[in-house]
């Protein structure tokens, strides 16, 4: 797989980073602790200050450029809103 | 013996729908997933073997497992409000396991593992009345490097060949799929035209076709989950996919497909 696929091997690199998006997406207590205090939560994962940051604002493109996975990046976002803004959705 | 084998798509806003989904497109999808149903209910299966591939939700960077079948009692997930727990057939789960192994298949195996919405969503929609246990058979798809289609393929043969030679009335199910890029800049932009090549060439009944695809050809065309469906083609051969519905919204080609098994396609035409 070549470095311009869209999923690529995910860098050990951002391991810490990947395992928080992970807790944000699939661990919904942790995600209300986020919520409550994104920077605070994000440091229980021992993310750097720039990470934390990115996190904070969910900015997509710096994420993955240092290695988070993209569909982690684009379920965290999504299950935070679901948690944040459930009367928007329609269930089925 | 598999009696039946369909894919269906899996996207998380067919089950919650946010405001920026076009919500009759999803309620023809729906309506195309009803009709599996009702043919799952027609076809009296006593079990569905659902390939899909775990969203890293079981598996995690501890361990990716290019191939794994679920062999517990039971098992569970959730998502979101959604809290599901789904019955294993657990003598067709261990045949597939022991067998699959048997055939030089290295399958990781677990008894406990989460369910993936991926598995659940179509579930959610075309399991049968009353329901029936599954086989959970997840196929690495998100974490590079997965398996290449070839691969898949060859294991689907053998999976047909596992599931045909028992006496249970096995319906197939590949979850998701088709053209999407969740998290990257070409996320409004799917590969349509891509998508209703592929359609033509399953409906001509040359799915042996999609094995010879490269892993970095499905990555380019939004398409690393079919990898799901091109292990369901390696167990159901040369039959003609009968395309129920392929609706593409802004983000993701929605399709919902049956090969009739031990039927002409005419005769269902």
């Amino acid at each position: 797989m070549t470095e311009a696929a869209h999923y690529r091997f995910p860098p050990s690199s951002a391991y810490a980073l990947n395992r928080c998006l992970y807790a944000l997406k699939s661990d919904q207590k942790f995600a209300e602790r986020f919520l409550a205090d994104p920077k605070a939560a994000a440091a229980e994962h021992g993310l750097t200050e720039e990470e934390r940051a990115e996190l904070g604002r969910m900015d997509r493109d710096a994420l993955v450029a240092r290695g988070a996975h993209p569909y982690l990046v684009f379920m965290a976002g999504l299950r935070l809103r679901m948690l944040a803004e459930p009367g928007t959705l329609e269930y089925f | 013996m598999l009696v039946g084998a369909f894919a269906v798509a899996h996207t998380p806003q067919l089950l919650i729908r946010p405001e920026t989904e076009d919500r009759a497109l999803v309620l023809r999808v729906h309506e195309a997933m009803a009709r599996v149903k009702r043919r799952l209910e027609a076809l009296r299966v006593d079990a569905l073997a659902v390939i899909a591939g775990d969203h890293v939700e079981a598996f995690f960077l501890d361990a990716v497992p290019a191939l794994a079948v679920y062999v517990g009692r039971e098992c569970a997930g959730t998502f979101g409000p959604y809290r599901y727990r789904l019955p294993i057939h657990e003598a067709l789960a261990r045949a597939v396991v022991e067998q699959g192994i048997e055939r030089g298949f290295d399958l990781l195996y677990t008894q406990d593992a989460k369910l993936d919405y991926a598995f659940y969503v179509p579930l959610h929609f075309v399991m049968p009345e009353p329901a029936r246990p599954i086989v959970p058979l997840h196929v690495n798809v998100y974490l590079p490097p997965q398996p290449t289609p070839a691969r898949c393929h060859a294991w689907g043969r053998a999976l047909g060949e596992i599931l045909g030679a028992r006496p249970e009335r096995v319906a197939l199910i590949a979850s998701g799929g088709m053209s999407h890029f969740p998290g990257t800049d070409r996320y409004a932009s799917p590969e349509f035209d891509y998508d209703r090549g592929l359609l033509e060439v399953l409906a001509d009944g040359r799915g042996r076709e999609l094995a010879r695809l490269t892993g970095e050809e499905l990555d380019k065309r939004g398409n690393i989950e079919l990898r799901t469906w091109i292990t369901l083609l390696g167990a159901v051969g040369d039959v003609r996919a009968d395309v129920y519905c392929y609706e593409p919204s802004w983000h993701h080609g929605n399709a919902v497909v049956e090969w009739p098994l031990g039927a002409s396609p005419k005769a269902i035409l």
